[in-house]
């Protein structure tokens, strides 16, 4: 064929809705945490290291890129656990119905951020 | 903000797009440049702007977006008719499917605004200003408006999607009772339209073995059918990584579906069945 027909135009043109970037919203929480974790093993690993390594290790945590590394930390493990429930819902085949669908979604993303501002309120006062 | 039903129109307008560029991961010959701007209709008082996609395969050109100015007082109220008052006042080599223009044959799905309808179900005051009218997402386009459904349709026969029985057919109907019955409801109204496959992000990605909620859909409307006696079977070929486990439960087929159906609940239920079995 001397020219192959072209593909329309898949995520470059399909409007975000709140299904599709809750979705995108669940795996990069779920990746980023994986980061999480290896950051978090890491800071423990620091912490049997002995005074002077931990000490390097909670100047990077007491930085200002460190706390806004662990706020965002705290947001993916809350939201990841809330989507995580709906989806464990959906799983045993409840809530399909569009209505739920959205009500349930904004919800999560309400107690996420609820539960998020909740956890630093609560450590920083 | 709480969506009841597919057909309303989303009410956040932004975002429009996912913030990627605009060519991001496309083909070449795939992308998209700025065409024809056609004029104004005289002495219109309503007019809404159309952008359309238009592709040629006759010319070398790639695909182009052309503007469109449609008199709203000279056509009908829907999609459907602003696109035929183009091609017959304005440019008639506008090439689209259309044959039922009420909902229920599935020919003119397409995306409009950014999301999956039909465009005879469409209201001309239900879209943005401008509008953007594409072919269906992530298909191959065969000009303008027309896509190549042919992957999609071979993805609904895998299905099977008729009676299996081993038992000898009764004299007269097999008996269904209304409750066996209503269990079909909610699957067999589907028009085949692929709305719901063409907006699926994971059969954007996998859709050459992800079988995509229309052909899910279709299993399981036979799965549920109480005088269907291949259910083994069926469940033995979705039983794959890719055919039914590559449903993540993005639900975007049942925002879109212009039926109103739930292809999400329906593969929910098929992957009920299948732990069931004990796959």
């Amino acid at each position: 064929m001397s020219n192959p027909r072209p593909q329309s135009p898949n995520m470059q043109n399909y409007r975000p809705q709140l299904t599709s970037v809750m979705s995108f919203g669940h795996r990069l929480s779920g990746s980023a945490l994986v980061f999480f974790a290896f950051g978090l093993s890491a800071w423990l690993v620091a912490g049997a290291a002995g005074p002077l390594v931990f000490d390097d290790a909670q100047a990077v945590v007491h930085s200002i890129a460190g706390r806004v590394m662990l706020i965002l930390a705290s947001l993916a493990v809350f939201y990841h656990l809330c989507n995580g429930i709906r989806h464990l819902i959906w799983d045993s085949v409840h809530g399909f119905e569009l209505r739920a669908i959205y009500a349930g979604g904004w919800a999560v993303v309400g107690a996420s951020l609820f539960l998020t501002s909740a956890l630093w309120i609560w450590v920083l006062a | 903000m709480i969506v009841e039903s597919s057909e309303q129109v989303p009410r956040l307008k932004w975002p429009r797009r996912f913030p990627v560029p605009r060519d991001f991961g496309v083909a070449k010959n795939s992308r998209i440049i700025e065409g024809k701007s056609w004029p104004e209709p005289e002495g219109a008082t309503r007019i809404a702007t159309l952008r359309i996609y238009r592709y040629e395969p006759d010319n070398d050109g790639p695909p182009r977006i052309d503007t469109f100015a449609v008199d709203l007082d000279d056509c009908g109220p829907m999609l459907l008719d602003a696109l035929i008052w183009i091609k017959s006042k304005v440019d008639s080599t506008l090439t689209f499917r259309r044959s039922c223009r009420e909902g229920v044959c599935g020919s003119c799905a397409m995306t409009i605004d950014g999301t999956n309808w039909t465009a005879c179900t469409r209201a001309m005051d239900e879209l943005s200003e401008p509008s953007t009218i594409y072919p269906l997402a992530n298909l191959p386009v065969i000009k303008d408006l027309v896509s190549d459904q042919t992957h999609l349709f071979a993805q609904h026969a895998l299905t099977e999607p008729w009676l299996h029985t081993e038992t000898p057919a009764p004299e007269r109907e097999r008996i269904q009772s209304v409750d066996q019955r209503r269990a079909l409801d909610g699957s067999y109204e589907c028009i085949l339209c692929f709305c719901c496959t063409s907006g699926c992000p994971s059969h954007w990605w996998n859709g050459d073995r992800f079988l995509g909620p229309a052909a899910l859909l279709t299993a399981w409307r036979w799965l549920a059918d109480s005088r269907d006696e291949g259910r083994g079977e069926r469940l033995d070929s979705l039983d794959d990584p890719f055919r039914l486990y590559r449903c993540h439960t993005i639900l975007n087929c049942t925002r879109t579906c212009p039926r109103g159906l739930n292809p999400g609940k329906a593969i929910g239920e098929i992957k009920r069945m299948m732990l069931e079995r004990g796959g």
